[in-house]
């Protein structure tokens, strides 16, 4: 109750729609401060950007908040929830599903069967379910074979519904993690560069599946390189430099800063290289 | 059999040679795994191969000491560098399981190999020091125990002086600390895994030499000293050279002072509970797992 | 069906033929399949390389013969022992070890089988040391002893196809998907909500519980237990038959185990001759086919689902 009534607080009267609330992060490796105090919110049926150049602290972030990396302090809250410092599946659990930068998904299992994975930790069968095939267990895996055939048929893939997924290209696995993290109906889906390495002509693509699924009240957090496709989908954009923030707004407002320009000058924002 | 010191000392002392011995084996399997990431199962038998060498060489030059030292170490280098370039080399970074398949292949052929050879019957070498040995008051150590023991402690301090100092041992270190660092500045990965493979692979001889004169020589006794030797990896950090000398010694001590008062099913289980305190304790080995480091 | 024809076809071997040494040969195949298939669980689903299944057959051969000839029990209390005390055992072993990496993993699970060779052979007053314990008693059940050969097969046949059918139920659900998942990619396993843990442990202690159990009618197969019950020879075996099978295919590994026990007892070779040549076999699937037979019609099915979708 506390950290609801606290998290009002803290974003003024706007916190019941803000899903994800992410208060002064903290991460150093090193001595290097590769995360210094980083605060932002994303409300609930939006589509907000995470953007900034190399180095600039943005896959420490939601490494952080997805708990795939500890961070140093700083809380995060989940729907109200404090989930700072759980286990990256408890994360998933309460929620928070996410991609990778370099594209994930079980190459040698089949696009249905990558589906079904990602979302059997969230119904009702348990393992005896399994082991006997119950009535629980059936109805389980035929809802979520419904949720699997509608996702695929919106990427478009349907027709390598029972291919292993190592035989496609890597924008359609790009797309499969996609789905795939969208299976459990989280609350949001966080992208790390979701059409970084995905060739020019599919990124449409990307943009119109993310779009549908917003109209349908998916809430994203995307962090991408690709300065164009934030713009043109994000209702809210973060700019991260230096492991703080830069600005914050609406995409037109943050196309139009000057310090962004700045930032980003010298770094081209198409190069799609790791961070370091 | 009370804390009598003479008894203790005497058992300090053999837990030290003991234990030296031990080093050179993990040693050898520290500095393979730091510069190809893999886990050699064949490291015993390298070390069988040298004792048999020595075991053939000695009467052969009239069981002088040193020039079958000498033969061993080449005969066990030699096989490394055949392992390498025939097996090791083949292998893709990461495939840890293939590396211990081939390994373990490769250590079942030769094992059953030098015993359809020379028999499963345990020899006993002899040397020109015979039993004949340094005694310091009531204690009396055995010539080819020091000198097994003097040849490992020479022998970790000229790896020292290589890791350290020569452009070579440089290689090696700069491939096990930052592997794609290493390769941008133009250090060659199958030249430097190769010269890893030799080296820990003449360390391996050399422990096989020194030990055959004070155990017995026969086909199982690396598979035996391999799994020790394993355990230690573990204990002081996968890839650390001086956290397995540590660990090494530090076990050597442990099995002769529980062996001098307890059974001997303790002395065996020693290591093995070391080993599980320690990974209950710190995962990653008392000395921390990672780059290969020298000092 | 294959399968089914397979398993009963197998059922009625004693009737076919009368000799005790084929008959033998059946009780081997049908033990080391399951023991290879526990394996292929561990190894070739969740991808842990476990040396321990060694350990956990010479526990579970153990286990069975002191029930019954120290503690006073029966054959099947010995059983029931031998999975239950190899189920706390890979607990154990399994949770600090599972904990650190996989490297870490195979030299534990490795030094784990050595320990247990260790204590068959020293802790002399439980184990009698390495002179074993003879004259193991045929077990019996309702009455009924199974004294010959062509009766305890039926004993060996049945714990196969339980221990089989069982294996394949877990390994066919969403838990055996799950345990694949992991192998492939544990950060994403993670990022959907599930927790590798719980299932490697399951895989690692359920792989254990069926070896042991294995292991323990082996001993009363051969009628006596002693250290050499726990020869690397073993671990060899079942290794060899996961990796022809292909490891991670279900069927593979059952025919391969079925074939690769059979075949050295026809070809009669030396024990030295045998490891040598079980060693090159090994080598060369290694070096030529390292996902087995099985992965190799996979891949040729893959090349052809590729052909025929661009």
């Amino acid at each position: 109750m506390d950290a609801r009534a606290e998290a009002d607080a803290d974003a003024g009267g706007t916190a019941v729609s803000a899903v994800l609330e992410v208060r002064d992060l903290h991460k150093a490796y090193a001595g290097v401060r590769a995360v210094d105090g980083v605060s932002f919110d994303v409300q609930a049926g939006s589509i907000t950007g995470l953007i900034g150049p190399n180095g600039s602290g943005k896959s420490t972030t939601i490494d952080g908040i997805s708990g795939f990396q500890p961070l140093d302090s700083g809380t995060v809250r989940l729907g109200g929830a404090d989930i700072t410092g759980m286990a990256s599946h408890r994360i998933a659990r309460a929620g928070l599903m996410r991609t990778f930068q370099t594209v994930r998904v079980y190459e040698r299992l089949s696009l249905r069967e990558n589906l079904m994975i990602a979302a059997q930790q969230f119904d009702a069968a348990g393992w005896i379910d399994e082991l006997l095939r119950t009535k629980r267990y059936r109805g389980a895996i035929a809802a979520g074979e419904a949720r699997a055939r509608e996702l695929t048929r919106m990427i478009g893939l349907m027709k390598y519904w029972e291919a292993p997924t190592g035989i496609l290209s890597y924008g359609q696995k790009k797309l499969v993690a996609l789905a795939a993290a969208l299976m459990p109906k989280p609350r949001i889906v966080v992208l790390d560069e979701p059409v970084a390495g995905v060739n020019p002509t599919r990124i449409r693509e990307v943009e119109e599946v993310l779009q549908t699924l917003n109209a349908a009240g998916e809430t994203f957090l995307i962090v991408e390189h690709n300065v164009e496709f934030i713009t043109t989908l994000c209702h809210h954009v973060i700019v991260l430099d230096q492991g703080r923030k830069l600005s914050e707004g609406s995409a037109e407002a943050i196309h139009a800063d000057a310090r962004v320009l700045e930032a980003y000058l010298g770094v081209a924002p198409e190069l799609e290289e790791a961070e370091a | 059999m009370s804390a009598d010191p003479i008894y203790l000392l005497q058992l300090t002392l053999n837990g030290v040679t003991l234990g030296l011995l031990y080093a050179l084996i993990a040693v050898g399997l520290a500095l393979i795994f730091g510069v190809l990431e893999i886990i050699n199962f064949a490291h015993g038998e390298l070390l069988m191969v040298g004792a048999y060498a020595m075991a053939f060489a000695l009467p052969a030059f009239g069981l002088l000491y040193w020039p079958a030292l000498v033969v061993a170490v080449l005969a066990s280098a030699i096989a490394g560098w055949v392992l390498y370039e025939l097996f090791l080399s083949k292998l893709k970074l990461g495939e840890l399981e293939r590396s211990i398949l081939i390994t373990l292949a490769l250590s079942i052929i030769i094992l059953h190999v030098v015993q359809l050879l020379f028999t499963a019957s345990p020899r006993i070498v002899d040397t020109q020091f015979g039993f004949e040995g340094v005694e310091i008051g009531a204690i009396r150590i055995t010539w080819t125990r020091v000198i097994g023991a003097g040849s490992a402690a020479v022998a970790f301090a000229l790896l020292f002086l290589v890791l350290k100092f020569t452009q070579f041992g440089r290689a090696m270190r700069a491939i096990a600390q930052n592997r794609e660092a290493a390769l941008m500045v133009g250090i060659r990965p199958k030249t430097v895994a190769r010269n890893a493979v030799v080296l820990a692979t003449a360390l391996c001889g050399l422990a096989g030499a020194a030990l055959a004169p004070v155990h017995l020589v026969q086909p199982g006794m690396g598979q035996f000293l391999i799994f020790k030797a394993f355990a230690l990896v573990i204990i002081g950090g996968l890839g650390n050279i001086p956290g397995a000398i540590a660990a090494a010694i530090l076990l050597g001590l442990v099995e002769s002072w529980v062996g001098g008062f307890f059974q001997i099913v303790w002395q065996e289980a020693a290591v093995f509970v070391l080993m599980m305190g320690v990974l209950f304790l710190r995962p990653d080995g008392l000395f921390k797992r990672g780059a290969m480091r020298v000092g | 069906m294959i399968v089914v024809a397979g398993a009963v076809l197998a059922g009625i071997l004693p009737l076919v033929t009368e000799s005790n040494y084929f008959i033998g040969i059946g009780v081997s195949a049908c033990i080391f399949t399951v023991a290879a298939v526990a394996l292929n669980l561990v190894y070739g689903f969740t991808g842990l390389l476990s040396f321990a299944q060694l350990g956990f057959w010479g526990i579970g051969g153990y286990a069975t013969s002191l029930t019954v000839m120290t503690f006073g029990g029966n054959f099947w209390m010995g059983l029931v022992w031998a999975a239950v005390i190899n189920a706390a055992v890979a607990l154990a072993v399994g949770y600090p070890t599972l904990r650190t990496n996989r490297h870490a993993f195979v030299i534990v699970t490795l030094a784990f089988a050595l320990l247990v060779t260790l204590i068959a052979r020293d802790w002399v007053d439980l184990t009698r040391g390495p002179l074993g314990i003879p004259g193991l008693p045929a077990p019996s059940l309702f009455g009924f002893a199974f004294r010959t050969t062509a009766s305890f097969y039926y004993i060996a046949w049945a714990f196969a196809v339980l221990a089989i059918g069982f294996l394949y139920a877990l390994c066919s659900s969403r838990i055996g998907r799950t345990l694949i998942a992991i192998k492939q990619n544990e950060p994403l396993v993670r990022a959907q909500g599930i927790s590798p843990m719980p299932y490697k442990l399951a895989a690692f202690a359920i792989g254990a519980a069926v070896t042991g159990m294995a292991g323990g009618i082996y001993a009363f197969h051969l009628k006596i237990i002693d250290p050499l019950f726990l020869d690397f020879y073993y671990m060899q075996a079942f290794l060899i038959m996961v990796i022809i099978g292909g490891a991670g295919s279900f069927w593979g590994v059952v025919a391969a185990g079925i074939v690769m026990s059979a075949l050295p007892e026809v070809l009669r070779f030396s024990n030295e001759l045998r490891m040598i040549i079980y060693g090159v076999i090994l080598l060369v699937a290694m070096l030529a086919m390292p996902d087995g037979v099985a992965g190799w019609m996979r891949e040729r099915k893959l090349m052809r689902m590729r052909a025929a979708l661009r």
